[in-house]
């Protein structure tokens, strides 16, 4: 699984279910998903329920950062490290 | 509980008895006892009456002995009979029982300086035909609306803007301006409205219309003081007020019953309407299908300790939606929640019990400190104090257990309320859930965002704040800020008087007794709110009135399923209609695309947060309301004014 996958399968579901309303707004790689207000708490509930689908990661509590979440730059590095461990270790 | 409506036409003609009847029609819900109009030059006023005092002689206008001073009149003046034995002591007169008739003779005797001496929940109007002058006035607090509208030299006004548009002459046009500012503070800031060119007399202000001219003033202002101590013997002032408040409203010729929510709040004014009433107290509660809104445990706990005779209206999966068109009707403006519907059942509920006046808990929160966003308020500043600190913000979690959604969530939400506003902004306490709210913003048209260039309803109302105001602790700043911006256009009204009157039934509010509020707000806010334990003082005195797994309770906001309730198997045909991508662009606020998108989650099951719950509410309230008010003339051929059971005209005789 590259970077590049996640960036864009997250991005395309981001802008589909949390930017629909906002079809002006330009996302990048970096923007802060909460402090941009395109996310609230019960959003990022969706995003893990995404991420742990469609990538087959099981995201405990204690990753539930900004540093692992907050971006979808933030979360292709984790989703990526994530399977590259899990790669490993089988 | 009554409703009143008049004309006062600024070129000295008559008002005509077939548009004062229109007016009365379109409040017929407020007053199904009687309806009475007064048809004059330049002046006409119009009643309906919910008959509680004096059933049999209060019918109104009503008039002082020479006929020249002539009232319509809305609401309940509690100290009516120690008033009348003062003015029987200055030598009045009086032909009734009634409050209205004290009102009349107050006026008579101390001029618009009466207000200061009244008791109670009032919006009424006065007409002096000696100086041919109108003298308007509304309660403290804003339990009893009045709106008014100036078109041509001319002054309409009435208890719902409904009697206005039922004129003919006054016009529904929206105002993106107030709409913005709804999506924002969850209703328009008084004296604004959703419609253009209405206004709502302020709470607490009054208004003399004389020549063709208005003029409106303030009588009474919130006052808040940040002492230090608690002053001794506390405790026993409360004790008397609350009882003095209670007995004041069980005052009625009708059986007085209450609203029990299972908190502390209608605990207490129940239990003391229990052992005040001469009757069994009939008590009444909402509970819900969803486990995470209902409270009927404590409520059926209160009922039993209390001995009334209780009754539960029971809101299903499919009954908020049900209602709600009745629901926007009603409150005439967009909502952003749905947790009025079933207050809208509640009291059609009552009625069929054949209750009509009920005491409620209203104002206990704003006076003794009971909301999250008190609470929520010394948090922030608690953990700015240590912006390092990774502990403190985990008080978060303490404010909205009911909230958690597992820890999963809490680092992201906790930021939230971390990097909304500085602790210098005035508005501080109010900023997160005004961002949150503003998020329906994202949903506005083109043409909604061109309407709205340069709009800031924060920053206007930042420029509105009172200078007293800068002087208060934070949390007295958010109480202010609780008061004016929420209790009394939204609280009192859409969740209160609305849904009430909607079935003829009129709430009374022990903590809003303006004594009560004086003492609250005199005491600091320590006394209030100690630690996070909101209405500290109120838990201390009710130890002995209410029991203690109801005291002891950390208070549970009133809710009610928002988006959920609008979608599924048996979604009502109006929904699809109203966010039908053609009704929505003809309705012009919202971009339809965005909207489709909202209605395509909502219907997949997947809207679950805040900002989309309250988006949908509000976008689906602003099409129904619209096409109610705005879509089509509201103007119905009137019943004949020989219908009403009072005619009064000019000079004044009574027409048979």
């Amino acid at each position: 699984m590259t970077a590049a996958h996640v960036i864009e399968r997250t991005r395309a579901y981001i802008s589909e279910n949390f930017l629909y309303m906002r079809r002006d707004f330009r996302l990048e790689d970096t923007h802060s998903l909460l402090a941009s207000g395109i996310i609230d708490s019960m959003g990022v509930m969706e995003v893990i329920a995404f991420i742990e689908s469609e990538f087959g990661v099981e995201i405990d509590d204690e990753d539930v950062t900004e540093e692992n979440l907050g971006s979808i730059r933030a979360i292709s590095r984790y989703v990526v490290a994530r399977s590259e461990a899990s790669t490993k270790v089988a | 509980m009554c409703g009143i409506a008049g004309i006062a036409r600024g070129e000295r003609r008559a008002v005509d008895a077939n548009t004062l009847t229109r007016m009365a029609d379109a409040l017929r819900h407020r007053g199904p006892d009687g309806s009475g109009i007064y048809t004059g030059s330049p002046v006409g006023l119009a009643h309906t009456r919910l008959s509680i005092v004096d059933v049999a002689g209060g019918a109104q206008p009503l008039t002082n002995e020479d006929g020249r001073v002539i009232i319509t009149y809305n609401g309940e003046v509690y100290n009516h009979v120690e008033l009348r034995a003062n003015l029987e002591g200055k030598g009045h007169v009086f032909k009734t029982r009634t409050d209205t008739e004290v009102l009349v003779h107050a006026y008579e005797q101390w001029g618009e300086a009466m207000l200061s001496r009244l008791n109670g929940q009032f919006a009424f109007a006065i007409y002096d035909r000696r100086h041919e002058s109108l003298f308007l006035a509304r309660d403290r607090f804003g339990v009893r609306p009045l709106y008014y509208a100036e078109r041509g030299g001319d002054l309409f006004f009435a208890s719902e803007m409904k009697a206005l548009f039922a004129t003919g002459e006054v016009p529904a046009i929206p105002d993106p301006r107030s709409l913005d500012e709804l999506f924002t503070f969850w209703a328009c800031r008084p004296p604004r409205t959703p419609f253009q060119g209405i206004l709502s007399l302020e709470p607490g202000c009054c208004a003399v219309w004389r020549g063709g001219r208005l003029r409106v003033s303030q009588y009474y202002k919130l006052q808040y003081q940040d002492a230090e101590m608690e002053p001794d013997g506390a405790l026993d002032t409360l004790d008397e007020l609350m009882r003095s408040s209670v007995a004041l409203r069980m005052r009625a010729d009708v059986p007085v019953g209450g609203y029990l929510s299972g908190g502390l709040d209608s605990s207490i004014t129940s239990a003391l309407a229990a052992g005040m009433s001469p009757h069994d107290l009939r008590t009444f509660s909402v509970t819900f299908a969803d486990p995470r809104f209902d409270e009927s445990e404590f409520q059926q706990l209160v009922a039993r300790r209390i001995g009334s005779q209780h009754a539960v209206q029971h809101i299903g999966p499919s009954d908020i939606a049900e209602v709600f068109p009745d629901v926007i009707r009603h409150s005439e403006t967009p909502l952003l929640r749905t947790a009025p519907a079933p207050l809208f059942l509640l009291s059609r509920l009552t009625k069929q019990n054949g209750i009509k006046v009920v005491l409620t808990g209203e104002g206990a929160d704003e006076l003794f400190l009971g909301y999250d966003v008190f609470k929520e308020t010394l948090v922030r500043l608690f953990c700015m104090r240590q912006p390092t600190s990774t502990l403190r913000p985990r008080l978060f979690d303490r404010l909205y257990p009911y909230l958690a959604t597992g820890a999963k969530t809490g680092d992201f939400w906790r930021r939230f309320f971390l990097q909304a506003g500085s602790p210098s902004d005035p508005l501080f306490s109010h900023i997160p859930r005004w961002l949150l709210a503003s998020r329906i913003k994202d949903f506005y048209s083109d043409d909604m965002r061109v309407a709205l260039v340069g709009a800031d309803p924060v920053a206007e109302l930042r420029q509105s704040l009172p200078g007293e105001f800068f002087g208060w602790s934070p949390v007295h700043r958010a109480a202010y800020l609780e008061m004016t911006t929420l209790l009394s256009p939204y609280l009192l009204s859409s969740q209160g008087d609305r849904m009430a009157m909607a079935h003829g039934v009129e709430g009374r509010f022990p903590y809003l007794d303006h004594r009560l509020f004086e003492f609250a707000a005199s005491l600091p806010h320590g006394t209030k709110l100690s630690g996070l334990k909101e209405k500290a003082i109120l838990r201390r005195w009710a130890t002995s009135i209410v029991p203690s797994e109801v005291r002891q309770r950390t208070k549970q906001p009133y809710r009610a399923p928002d988006a959920a309730s609008f979608f599924g198997a048996n979604q009502p045909e109006y929904v699809r209609e109203m966010l039908d991508r053609t009704t929505l662009d003809r309705t012009g606020f919202f971009d339809s695309q965005a909207v489709e998108g909202l209605a395509r989650r909502c219907q997949a099951g997947r809207v679950a947060g805040f900002a989309e719950n309250q988006a949908l509410v509000a976008i689906l309230s602003t099409q129904l309301w619209y096409h109610e008010f705005c879509a089509t003339p509201n103007v119905a051929p009137p019943t004949t004014p020989q219908a009403s059971s009072v005619w009064l005209r000019e000079p004044v005789e009574l027409v048979s």
